[in-house]
């Protein structure tokens, strides 16, 4: 996949690290963010690949203006940019919570939509949706981070349903990068320097048996299958569905 | 667009709207197409999909957004039929085969007698219409050779004293083709109502395209339409044009002329046949195995030997495009167990079917295409509750079921050897292919449209769809549409 990448909150964090690989395998990027200083580190890290694009995404009329100044047309869209405000459902108001869902959702939903009015006219592109398990088992003091970043994965799927059987050129995936040394992660995780390899990799994979999947870390999460379909699948032979890898 | 007073509009892009339009813009006609369904990208690649039941999803896919009700030999039934609704129509789903009718179908002659006494347009007559469409729609662009698994089928047939070819096909065959059978092609590529019709009639300039809108009412009086009712995007419009071409399908061209509440009986009715002789194919689809574990799906192999044979109509056989490997045998075999006694047992067809896709590699798909004759009490009718309704009543009468058991007999014949297995077990009525519901003719009594395709009872109203088919052919009609397109185009223009 080649290109114009864009790169959601890269002044810092996964996002930064994205920008950068995607920027050393040779892939110019454009990284939205909210405060221009540390969109400016990013740059002075990248190089001349890097343009800085100072956009909150949970403004979609903002979204949709820097879309229509990108240099070229979008090809990768990483939706990256997240908040993660640690608080208790007591400690929470209504207002606040919604506010976390439409950075976490509400981005990811202004930056896809933006982002497709520029693949669907050639049919092709990717989109790179950074995901969570926090939906799953929730930690406390997480209601709205939770929240969002479940609907996220639902909006994935719903992506694949609605375009899916129309454009097999725009492959959509999920990815967690797990648990990672950031600001908003914890203190002894893994270094996103690492992660973004791998998320390097599965933004330029343009593979439309792509579309859906969902990858943790540098490997493939396929569907679970019970016990029964097990045996049905050994009994009839089926070819074992195996796990793809980023590295 | 709706303020001003067109040439000609036109009402359907499928293979007859966008074929007519296209001829008609580039001889300078203002051209209005009005399309109910959606202009969609140009880049979309959506394979026909009778399992998506969502109205709205269907809509954005140029599906026909609701299920057809059919009354089939007394049966009710609601289903979602292989029809397109969208710029293209039916055809963007298409497989492409644009295969020529045989003199027969539409010619009496002492050897082959026609059941209604031959077509007013003689097969010499339309000839050079057949080939100018076939030129048009990029039959015998180059093409790449033909796979080992078509090469083993043809050679087994030859070998039988039979006589295959290679079928014409409407793809251009551009770098990198991936034959968009079934499916949108998102190129220029294979040709269809929108990429050989409306696109080009586009690019002249002189047309314009009205899409997602659906027309409510013809309107007029005596032996004139005087304007077209609309809802455009759920808004009503007025469209007026000198003359207006009617190309919405066998099933949506009758359904508009009988709702026209401004004539007795309907619009152009005076004969009391619009709707009647409703015909459809029969589907003989079976499997066969060509043996060395050939893979990928036949598209080019088809066979004209049973087409006319002892004195009996039949029809083409040919490859369908499909390559059934294991998961599409199940589903048949399963199908066929559901028809019968046995359908407790469906569950035991997979090892089965498995053991023959290991033993014998994919099977390829094969279809006999059973020529129906015209009968009046088969027909499309208004739906009184909902106007937008596609309702049809038909019965197969014994002379088919006959023609049909001697036609599976002549197929078994041909195929022996190649293990053929039929998929259907009860008849199967194609739904893609329906025809004759406004039969052209020179009798007004008999008949609704002149030779010409125009509308007996009027001066400005002419039909182009498959409805003009006074006999539904041993063939897919395709190019028969395009070729009278092309021919009633310039009888317009004269």
């Amino acid at each position: 996949m080649t290109g114009l990448a864009v790169v959601t909150g890269a002044g810092g964090g996964l996002g930064r690290c994205l920008a950068l690989e995607l920027v050393r395998r040779g892939v110019p990027v454009v990284g939205f963010g909210r405060r221009a200083a540390a969109l400016d580190q990013t740059a002075e890290l990248a190089g001349p690949g890097f343009t800085p694009m100072v956009v909150d995404v949970a403004d979609a009329a903002a979204v949709a203006a820097a879309f229509a100044a990108l240099p070229a047309p979008v090809t990768i869209l990483v939706n990256n940019a997240a908040v993660y405000p640690r608080l208790d459902v007591l400690d929470e108001c209504p207002a606040g919570f919604m506010q976390t869902v439409a950075v976490n959702l509400g981005g990811m939903v202004a930056c896809t939509d933006a982002a497709l009015r520029q693949m669907v006219p050639v049919g092709r592109g990717r989109i790179v949706n950074v995901a969570s398990f926090a939906d799953l088992a929730p930690l406390p003091a997480s209601s709205a981070y939770a929240v969002s970043k479940g609907a996220a994965r639902i909006y994935t799927r719903t992506l694949v349903a609605d375009l899916g059987d129309r454009f097999p050129g725009i492959v959509v995936t999920d990815w967690l990068p797990g648990m990672l040394a950031t600001g908003m992660g914890i203190a002894g995780g893994l270094d996103p320097a690492i992660a973004a390899r791998w998320g390097a990799t599965l933004a330029l994979w343009h593979d439309p048996a792509l579309n859906g999947a969902l990858f943790e870390q540098d490997r493939e999460l396929l569907p679970p299958r019970s016990l029964k379909g097990r045996i049905k699948d050994r009994l009839l032979m089926r070819p074992r569905r195996v796990a793809r890898r980023l590295s | 667009m709706t303020g001003e007073d067109w040439d000609i509009i036109i009402i359907g892009t499928g293979i007859g709207g966008g074929t007519i339009g296209r001829r008609l813009a580039e001889r300078g006609q203002r051209v209005l197409f009005v399309e109910q369904g959606p202009d969609s990208p140009r880049t979309e690649e959506t394979p026909l999909n009778a399992a998506l039941a969502d109205p709205v999803a269907r809509a954005v896919r140029g599906f026909w957004p609701d299920p057809v009700l059919g009354r089939i030999d007394g049966q009710d039934r609601r289903f979602f039929a292989p029809l397109g609704a969208g710029v293209g129509g039916s055809s963007v789903f298409y497989a492409a085969t644009l295969e020529p009718p045989a003199p027969h179908d539409l010619d009496d002659s002492i050897d082959r007698p026609h059941p209604t006494g031959g077509w007013p347009v003689s097969y010499a007559d339309l000839r050079p219409f057949l080939e100018e469409a076939a030129a048009m729609y990029g039959v015998g662009s180059p093409a790449p050779p033909l796979g080992a698994a078509d090469t083993a089928i043809m050679r087994r047939l030859t070998a039988k004293g039979l006589h295959p070819q290679r079928l014409q096909a409407g793809v251009r065959y551009l770098d990198g083709c991936k034959e968009c059978f079934g499916r949108k092609c998102p190129r220029p590529c294979k040709m269809d109502g929108r990429s050989a019709g409306v696109d080009p009639a586009l690019a002249t300039g002189n047309a314009t395209l009205l899409d997602r809108c659906e027309v409510t009412a013809l309107r007029g009086a005596g032996r004139m339409v005087s304007h077209v009712e609309a809802l455009h995007k759920g808004k009503p419009v007025t469209l007026r044009g000198k003359q207006v071409v009617l190309a919405a399908g066998a099933f949506g061209s009758p359904r508009l002329l009988l709702s026209a509440a401004d004539w007795p009986g309907g619009c152009a009715n005076g004969s009391g046949l619009v709707g009647r002789n409703l015909m459809f194919h029969l589907n003989e689809m079976f499997a066969i195995w060509p043996g060395g574990g050939f893979r990928g799906a036949s598209k080019a192999v088809g066979l004209r030997d049973l087409y006319h044979l002892d004195g009996q109509r039949y029809g083409m056989v040919q490859a369908m495009g499909i390559a059934a490997s294991y998961g599409e045998i199940t589903h048949y075999l399963r199908a066929m167990l559901d028809q019968t006694r046995l359908r407790r047992l469906s569950g035991l067809v997979r090892l089965p079917a498995l053991a023959a896709s290991r033993l014998l590699g994919n099977a390829a798909v094969f279809v006999g295409l059973l020529e129906d004759m015209p009968r009046p009490e088969n027909r499309v009718l208004p739906d009184p509750a909902n106007a937008a309704q596609i309702r049809f009543e038909y019965t197969m009468p014994q002379e088919l079921l006959n023609r049909r058991k001697a036609f599976r007999r002549h197929i078994r014949a041909a195929f022996k050897g190649q293990f053929p297995l039929f998929l259907n077990r009860g008849p199967a009525l194609n739904f893609g292919h329906p025809c004759g519901t406004v039969r052209f003719g020179t009798d007004p009594a008999t008949s609704v449209l002149d030779p010409d395709c125009r509308a007996h009872d009027l001066d400005n109203l002419w039909v182009v769809d498959a409805s003009f088919f006074p006999t539904s052919m041993g063939v897919n009609p395709s190019l028969t549409i395009a070729a009278n397109a092309l021919r009633v185009a310039d009888r317009m223009l004269e």
